[in-house]
């Protein structure tokens, strides 16, 4: 029911009716891995909404990194395509993507013994040739992000000194040197603790309403996503279940649906979730 | 606002071109000083012994120093001019080998770190990937069969190296690989090499030839002179060039294939040209010096160790203290036991060999780099 829904609804509009561009768009899409056999993803349709954040929720195993990962050209569709602002991703330059297209993935290594600031630097890759030395716009770059992802006094720690929380504003810094349009982040407030998890995401909301820069983010907690989220698209063994504003996407029905819960949404004075108890495996 | 803004820029920007720490300048003198008393030791003694001063004289003398035609000679090939016979033992026998010892050393040491950001493996090198034993082999061979051909030995050498290295990548792939199986995969491939290589002395004609070439197998710069210089100088100054500015490429690698990938790096491209120079350096290395065990491997552990992890300086470190090893380490070859010298790689070897395994004892979880 809700998928023939999305279907129909090809164009997101705003709560005036207005249409919204979307930065990111993914057609007719089936994603899989060389090793399966059977689509990992398949989706008619999905939007990232220029200059918002949108958040990607599911269980896990729904596809939500898969679908990260086709969104920034890491994984070739096999059927469909992406576009970054009306382009296919794919006709992209490596590096031209890379002025674009922030990605921050879910599995990181580093060397412990590397600089927050030196991380951050690292950012500026795309923006040098390869011989070309470090210039004054990479400096400017660099203390910018630093200063947004509120880092700048742990600039000359090294990694492998700091927490999870820090550490994960210290990746957080390098891909905003990277000063693009877009940023795609895969989880990035799992495994901290509530504290950090609250100053990520307000970080990362602070740098859409400051620079308006389109934030696509997959994160773990409905009703985190729910409250920090412009648009949410949830997703359900591969398949877009429904997509929009939180007021409109987070419903009882959802959350039984997609994640297999029985809760209670409030709508007023905002938006919340209240997860009950699990529901049996076989529930519809 | 604005004025403040750039001062900010500035007072970063003196730090970020201060990446050449202390700790790296102390490992560069220090280094530069082990170097240039372990080669004034080696020209000074020997069977024709003078003081240190005499060599010393003998070798900053501007009669040899500013001569056109010696360098000449030296350089290009061709006829020595007549020269004192002191200054004949300082400046063609004794200091070529100094000086061969410093350019393996160097290329050596510079291989193992490339080879290690690149298989994003500690235990990297040339010697365990397998590219020290196919050099090997086609030194020997070279040697052996074709000794008409023994001007484009580091060519040769890197054709065996570069053969040895994909082999040793594809019996170790498996829809990606571990430090252990490269590791593993190096073990066989060098086991095989190493078989072909004994081999080969069968087909030698003489016994002159096998002697040599079994001090060559283990690594040693006896009878070095100017023409092992001539063939290392362009290819070690290029491999050591381009693996001093691939450094950044290095640190990037070192961020993992996804984060690399996502910043607008060709990951395979910049992973197959950085294994091309790291093979370079080492077949260079070989092609003059034999197979030298364990520079290129402990080399950039020591550095690691005292400069961190990031490859500019480590790099820098490497081409300095990749030298005094190695110089050092064939002073003891050729005086400790004299008038018998033996080769330097047994020298390195029983260096390297208690060095990493203290490495292994102290450490946890190593391989991943």
């Amino acid at each position: 029911m809700a998928e023939s829904k999305n279907q129909k609804r090809e164009r997101i509009t705003d709560s005036s009716g207005v249409e919204v561009q979307s930065a990111l768009v993914g057609e007719d899409l089936a994603l899989q891995y060389p090793e399966s056999e059977e689509p990992v993803v398949e989706c008619a349709r999905l939007d990232i909404p220029e200059g918002a954040v949108t958040a990607l929720v599911g269980p896990n195993g729904s596809g939500k990194s898969t679908l990260l990962k086709a969104l920034s050209d890491q994984l070739a569709p096999a059927e469909g395509q992406v576009t970054l602002d009306g382009r296919a991703v794919d006709s992209y330059g490596a590096t031209e993507l890379a002025q674009r297209l922030g990605v921050l993935a879910q599995e990181r290594e580093s060397p412990g013994s590397i600089t927050v600031e030196d991380l951050a630097f690292h950012g500026r890759y795309p923006h040098r040739s390869f011989f070309e030395s470090v210039g004054p716009e990479d400096h400017e770059a660099v203390e910018h992000a630093l200063e947004l992802a509120g880092v700048e006094h742990l600039r000359d720690a090294e990694l492998s000194q700091l927490s999870g929380g820090q550490q994960q504003l210290a990746w957080i810094a390098m891909v905003l040197a990277q000063e693009t349009d877009v940023l795609l982040l895969d989880e990035p407030t799992t495994f901290l603790d509530l504290h950090n998890q609250f100053t990520v995401l307000e970080r990362i909301r602070r740098l859409n309403e400051r620079e308006g820069v389109t934030v696509a983010v997959v994160l773990h907690d409905i009703s985190q996503a729910a409250r920090f989220a412009d648009y949410l698209v949830a997703l359900r063994d591969g398949r877009l279940y429904d997509w929009g504003p939180p007021t409109d996407v987070v419903t009882e029905q959802l959350l039984a649906d997609v994640f297999g819960v029985e809760a209670t949404v409030r709508y007023e004075p905002e938006l919340q979730v209240l997860p009950k108890r699990a529901l049996a495996e076989d529930t519809p | 606002m604005a004025r403040t803004g750039s001062a900010d820029v500035d007072a970063a920007a003196t730090r970020e071109r201060h990446w050449v720490t202390g700790r790296l300048a102390t490992l560069c003198l220090a280094s530069v000083a082990l170097t240039a008393v372990a080669g004034l030791v080696q020209v000074s003694f020997g069977t024709y012994s003078m003081t240190v001063v005499e060599a010393w004289r003998a070798l900053l003398d501007p009669a040899v120093l500013f001569r056109t035609d010696v360098w000449a000679a030296f350089l290009l090939g061709g006829d020595l001019p007549p020269m004192e016979r002191r200054h004949l033992v300082v400046w063609n026998i004794r200091l070529p080998r100094v000086l061969v010892g410093i350019a393996a050393g160097a290329t050596l040491a510079v291989s193992g770190a490339v080879f290690q950001a690149v298989t994003r493996n500690e235990l990297a090198s040339p010697f365990v990937l397998g590219v020290s034993s196919g050099a090997g082999f086609a030194v020997l061979a070279t040697l052996v069969l074709f000794s008409g051909l023994a001007p484009f030995l580091p060519l040769f050498a890197a054709l065996g190296g570069a053969a040895a290295f994909v082999l040793v990548y594809a019996i170790a792939w498996k829809g990606g690989t571990t430090p252990v199986r490269l590791v593993l995969a190096g073990i066989v491939v060098s086991m095989i090499f190493h078989s072909l290589q004994q081999g080969l002395f069968y087909l030698a004609d003489d016994l002159g030839a096998v002697q040599s070439a079994i001090a060559w197998t283990t690594g040693s710069l006896t009878g070095a002179d100017w023409e092992q210089v001539r063939v290392v100088l362009l290819p070690g100054t290029a491999a050591v060039g381009l693996s001093l500015l691939g450094a950044r490429q290095l640190n990037l690698l070192l961020l993992g294939e996804r984060t690399a990938k996502s910043l607008g790096m060709r990951v395979e491209t910049v992973r197959f040209g950085m294994a091309a120079v790291a093979i370079l350096a080492a077949s260079t290395a070989i092609a003059v010096a034999g197979i030298v065990s364990f520079v290129g491997l402990v080399v950039p552990h020591i550095v690691r160790t005292i400069v961190g992890s990031d490859y500019r300086r480590l790099m820098v470190g490497c081409v300095f203290a990749g030298p005094a090893l190695m110089v050092a380490a064939d002073v003891l070859a050729r005086l400790a036991l004299a008038p018998i010298q033996v080769p330097v790689g047994v020298v390195t070897g029983l260096i390297g060999g208690p060095y990493f395994l203290y490495l292994m004892r102290r450490r946890q979880g190593m391989g991943d780099l």
